[in-house]
């Protein structure tokens, strides 16, 4: 008896399955094998042989992202993924029109259309985004801590449903974050991530086609999460009325969505199936998959990579010696009575500092950001009073998020803008910087300078790539703990080559690499070295180095990271040979300080402050509201916002409001995830708009009168 | 007529010369859009990476759907400008003339839609740096579409669009005086945009300019700064007198491929910008991949720097207005200015004479 072998390299898991000429299923298993494809298939078949998989008589074949050169290896014929699926779903459900296949980092549809006895299929897929991939839904249901045993059993019918971005795993872990800020219990936050990937499979992978009954749910996640099924049976059920399909009972829709026992093997079942229709793909046994295993690939790797970030321990030391510092740098507290304090309100932290009148740093804390200023402000202010005991403040400086309503709700002196802050918190440590280099966890962001001035920056935080996130999120993949990531990275003696690019492209590379043998240490040294590329030219679009200027500042947790300080320095030096890099010392409170900073001058010219003291701040009564009333939609994003209305006795409301707002009472508006959401609705923008007109008509513009006059059509007559 | 490209910048010819002519009713398209973009000019682009050229396929789309029989798209080879006989030659860019033939295209490739919609077209060639051969050649151009018209009369009307268009351009001179008049009563800093014409086109230069005025900063443009004599000779008189120029509007000593007009008049602009104590801040507009703009990204920043002004670019405008970046760089910008105009002001006065009396009044 002669037997096939059908197996699927995926990106997370392989899978084979083991049948006899009649494609009867003798055996199969699916194992997730940790980035190490060609191990975990060699594995397979170790134990196969034992079982008499036999080379020389059996047949073979292979399909999946790694199933190509492992099909050399071993003599398998390799099968187009797509082509495998459809191939199974048509010989084990003929009547099936639709297709979904979720997977680890990808989504596909097929659709299945007969035409004049003819089948054909349409494909279309989706591997650019992590959005609406089964990581996508572990990543935030591990955030939530749900364990995978209770995410299985969790359901998406009955419960209130959020609006949850699936269109961007950034987009999409901001809004869940503010759900939970919001108090949404987690089984509606993780029935809303159902909703989302349904309808994010529904929107972008059926290119204005329908799916028709019968349909066939197919994959790791499609098959695990009940809740998820759920979903795809409420939103086809729908569908189908809504378009004039058929109005079906929920019984009815059990048996036209189906997810078959063996959900997980289609592709695996679809070799099996080629192999059934001709001759070919002989097994020629494991030996040369195992030589490329143990030594083949240490070659292959030697030829194409390159030398470690260090090339000697004494290069090591001496870079540690110079920089280690940015590793724990911490402001220790000193006395002062009279102090200028700087807050920084950032989406995560809020964090505050104070100096003294000679611009000495003497005092920093922060607060976890709770999603509410007003709470993160009384914290603050509760650290600095008990700091402070009875010590005096000269004036009061803000930064960040909402900061001019800040600026009035605490009274403050000077509301600056982050740029600014921390142009001002660089130059004070490093004068004549030309240019800051700040790299967060979720965005990039380059500031350059000429003549004390922020003349030019670059954001960008709408692409994980070149961000720290994205570095953290992959040493989490690979076990390895933030605080030894650098260390990891220095150990390695060689490391692969990364191509520049979008941070998706760059996770495919790495399965890639890690195919070839690449070892932890080694894709993370290969990252921290690729990482200055994409900070300044693909993320910051900046090509010529050189015309930045001399001295560079870097800032920003992902500079406390030493391995990416020591690619970022050598790749700025072997474009700019006699650059001055510095990593600022205080990289974290930057923006706090550069709000201390200016506040200090205009103690100085000034001599007295508008902050309206520990008391009031401590004081100050709020309420806040979340509600679809407080969702924004300036854009498809329609993120959850919340309104925090805060008592000042001064200002005038907002009685057009959908939230109204009586007089003496301002709003603050967060949990948006950009500027635009600051306005709350077409409302304000109106009221914003006729306050606008008003002042440019005292302060004119030339473009005005032109855009009035220029295109009338009959001249005035003098 | 579409509102598009170098229509900003020579509109009120178009209007004393088609009222001349006796035209019914002139239309213009509505300024550039997103909408506009997507509802009529979608599918119709052809391969260009220069948004404003493109944005001109949105604006004969609109019309197509206008109560008009002609259609009236100049192909402008070169400008009237101000530095006229200063400056080696005043020509259009390129793509921009061309622009007209290339966005045409796209409104012909599944059949001719202009004569589906009753409209006839009519594509001249206008070459306004040459005003003898110009009726000649707007008479060829509209000929087929007018049969009546007779060159005496097109010569007639081309006189009578310039003498529009200078009436205007002087009347919004004018005003740009009594925005600096303004500033030196008030000891206020005013902000001098430095762009292509179309960046006026809220949908091209996406108004940035306008959020400065809420900061209380006037904006003035370079392509309508005053040219009074007076004013040109005291800001110009050192380099007059070193012998750097020849004339307030010689721009040799900087610029000395000046062929475009757009670009010589940016070149200005800066230098007028240096001098003048007021402008405190340029704002330099760009549209993505303009290759015009290109070479004088450098030479005008470090124009206007040398005297310690302060230059901000917005490079890479594009279909959507980056609202959110640029408010962070707007207010970045108005920190700057704010900090160090007075000095600015200052700094700028003492190198020039005493003010002239004209502008104290």
């Amino acid at each position: 008896m002669r037997l096939i072998l059908g197996i699927d390299v995926g990106s997370t898991t392989c899978k084979y399955v083991l049948t006899n000429q009649e494609g009867q299923v003798l055996d199969k298993a699916y194992e997730r094998h940790n980035t190490k494809q060609a191990e975990k298939v060699l594995e397979f078949l170790r134990s196969l042989e034992e079982k008499g998989f036999t080379p020389g008589r059996d047949r073979v074949y292979i399909t999946g992202s790694g199933g190509g050169f492992i099909g050399e290896l071993i003599g398998a014929r390799f099968v187009q993924e797509v082509v495998a699926v459809s191939t199974a779903v048509e010989r084990l459900h003929p009547e099936v029109r639709f297709v979904s296949e979720i997977g680890g980092e990808d989504m596909k549809t097929v659709f299945i259309k007969e035409q004049e006895g003819k089948k054909n299929r349409q494909v279309f897929m989706q591997n650019v985004c992590a959005g609406g991939t089964g990581t996508f839904i572990e990543k935030c249901a591990r955030k939530l801590g749900i364990s995978s045993e209770r995410l299985s059993q969790m359901g998406y019918e009955g419960y209130t449903l959020h609006r949850v971005s699936a269109k961007c795993g950034i987009f999409a872990e901001a809004d869940v974050n503010s759900l939970v800020k919001a108090g949404v219990p987690t089984e509606e936050i993780m029935a809303s991530l159902f909703e989302a990937v349904v309808y994010q499979n529904l929107a972008q992978l059926t290119k204005g086609n329908t799916p028709l009954p019968k349909v066939l749910l197919l994959g790791g996640p499609n098959l695990f999460f009940k809740g998820l099924q759920e979903a795809w049976r409420y939103h086809l059920r729908r569908l189908w009325k809504e378009r004039g399909v058929g109005d079906f009972s929920r019984e009815q829709i059990e048996d036209l969505v189906i997810v078959p026992e063996n959900s997980l093997f289609y592709a695996a079942l679809g070799c099996v199936f080629t192999a059934l229709e001709e001759e070919g793909g002989l097994y020629v046994g494991k030996e040369r998959l195992r030589w490329w295993v143990e030594e083949g690939q240490h070659e292959q790797k030697l030829k194409e990579g390159k030398a470690g970030l260090v090339s000697s321990a004494d290069e090591l030391q001496s870079f540690k010696r110079s920089y280690s510092y940015v590793v724990q740098n911490k402001v220790v507290p000193k006395r002062a009575s009279r102090v200028v304090i700087g807050c920084d309100f950032g989406s995560t932290t809020a964090k505050a500092v104070c100096i003294d009148e000679e611009k000495n740093i003497v005092f920093s804390c922060y607060s976890l950001s709770k999603g509410n200023p007003i709470e993160d402000a009384k914290d603050l202010f509760r650290q600095i009073r008990e700091y402070l005991g009875d010590g005096e403040v000269l004036s009061l400086g803000v930064t960040g998020y909402g900061k001019d309503l800040l600026k009035d709700v605490l009274g403050a002196d000077v509301a600056i803008v982050e740029t600014v802050a921390h142009a001002t918190a660089g130059l004070h440590f490093f004068p004549d910087a030309d240019c800051i280099c700040d790299v967060g966890g979720v965005d990039v962001k380059i500031m350059l300078l000429r003549q004390g001035s922020v003349v030019d920056f670059r954001l960008n935080s709408q692409c994980s790539s070149g961000n720290g996130a994205f570095l953290q999120g992959v040493a989490e993949r690979f076990g390895i703990p933030l605080s030894e990531l650098a260390d990891r990275a220095f150990s390695a003696k060689a490391m692969p080559n990364f191509t520049m690019g979008c941070g998706v492209f760059l996770q495919s590379d790495i399965v890639n690499q890690q195919r070839k043998g690449w070892q932890a240490e080694e894709i993370l040294a290969g990252l921290c070295y690729v990482l200055p590329l994409n900070v300044w030219v693909y993320a910051g679009n900046i090509n010529n180095l050189s015309q930045v200027g001399k001295k560079f500042i870097l800032q920003g947790g992902t500079h406390r990271n030493l391995a990416v300080v020591k690619a970022q320095i050598d790749f700025i030096k072997s474009k700019v040979p006699d650059a001055e890099i510095y990593v600022h010392p205080y990289s974290g409170e930057a923006g706090a300080i550069g709000a201390a900073l200016v506040a200090l001058e205009h103690h100085q010219k000034h001599k007295r402050t508008r902050f309206r003291g520990f008391e009031a701040v401590e004081g100050l009564t709020y309420r806040a509201t979340t509600s679809k009333e407080t969702v924004c939609h300036w854009c498809p994003v329609n993120c959850q916002r919340s309104f925090i209305d805060v008592y000042l006795g001064e200002g005038k409301g907002r009685p057009w409001s959908k939230v109204p707002l009586q007089e003496g009472w301002v709003r603050l508006i967060v949990n948006n995830a950009c500027p635009k959401g600051l306005v709350e609705d077409e409302s304000e923008l109106k009221a914003i708009k006729e306050q606008m007109e008003r002042v440019k008509n005292e302060f004119p513009n030339i473009s005005y009168f032109v855009q009035k006059e220029a295109f009338r059509t009959r001249q005035k007559v003098h | 007529m579409p509102k598009f490209l170098n229509l900003w910048g020579t509109h009120q010819f178009w209007v004393g010369f088609f009222n001349a002519l006796g035209v019914g009713k002139i239309v213009f398209s509505s300024d550039t859009s997103e909408e506009q973009y997507r509802a009529y000019g979608k599918g119709r682009i052809t391969m260009d990476s220069c948004f404003p050229v493109k944005a001109l396929a949105g604006h004969m789309g609109e019309l197509l759907y206008k109560d008009i029989n002609l259609l009236f798209v100049p192909m402008i080879y070169s400008l009237p400008s101000f530095l006229r006989g200063h400056v080696m030659d005043t020509l259009s860019c390129t793509r921009v003339m061309m622009a007209v033939e290339n966005i045409k295209a796209g409104f012909l490739k599944e059949g001719d839609e202009f004569a589906k919609s009753g409209i006839k077209l009519a594509v001249p060639f206008v070459p306004f740096a040459e005003p003898h051969i110009l009726p000649k050649h707007l008479w060829e151009g509209l000929f087929p579409a007018m049969p009546d018209l007779t060159l005496e009369e097109t010569k007639r009307a081309v006189e009578e669009g310039f003498k529009a268009l200078e009436e205007f351009e002087k009347r919004i001179r004018q005003k740009s005086l009594e925005i600096i008049k303004w500033c030196v009563k008030n000891h206020k800093p005013a902000l001098l945009v430095l762009a292509r014409p179309y960046h006026m086109d809220p949908g091209i230069g996406h108004d940035i300019d306008a959020e400065f005025q809420p900061y209380g900063f006037p904006v003035l443009w370079y392509n309508y700064l005053p040219l009074e004599d007076w004013l040109l000779n005291w800001l110009f008189e050192r380099d007059l007198r070193a012998g750097l120029i020849k004339s307030p509007l010689d721009i040799s000593d900087v610029w000395t491929s000046s062929y475009s007009s757009n670009t010589n008049e940016i070149v200005w602009g800066a230098k007028f910008a240096s001098k003048l104590p007021w402008i405190t801040g340029v704002i330099r507009l760009s549209s993505y991949e303009c290759g015009m703009d290109q070479p004088t990204f450098t030479p005008v920043q470090k124009i206007v720097e040398s005297s310690g002004t302060l230059f901000f670019k917005f490079g890479e405008l594009d279909e959507t207005k980056p609202a959110g970046s640029v408010k962070i760089r707007v207010e970045t910008i108005v920190y700057y200015l704010e900090k160090y105009s007075e000095e600015i002001i200052e700094r700028k006065l003492k190198r020039l004479g005493s003010i002239p009396k004209e502008l104290l009044d």
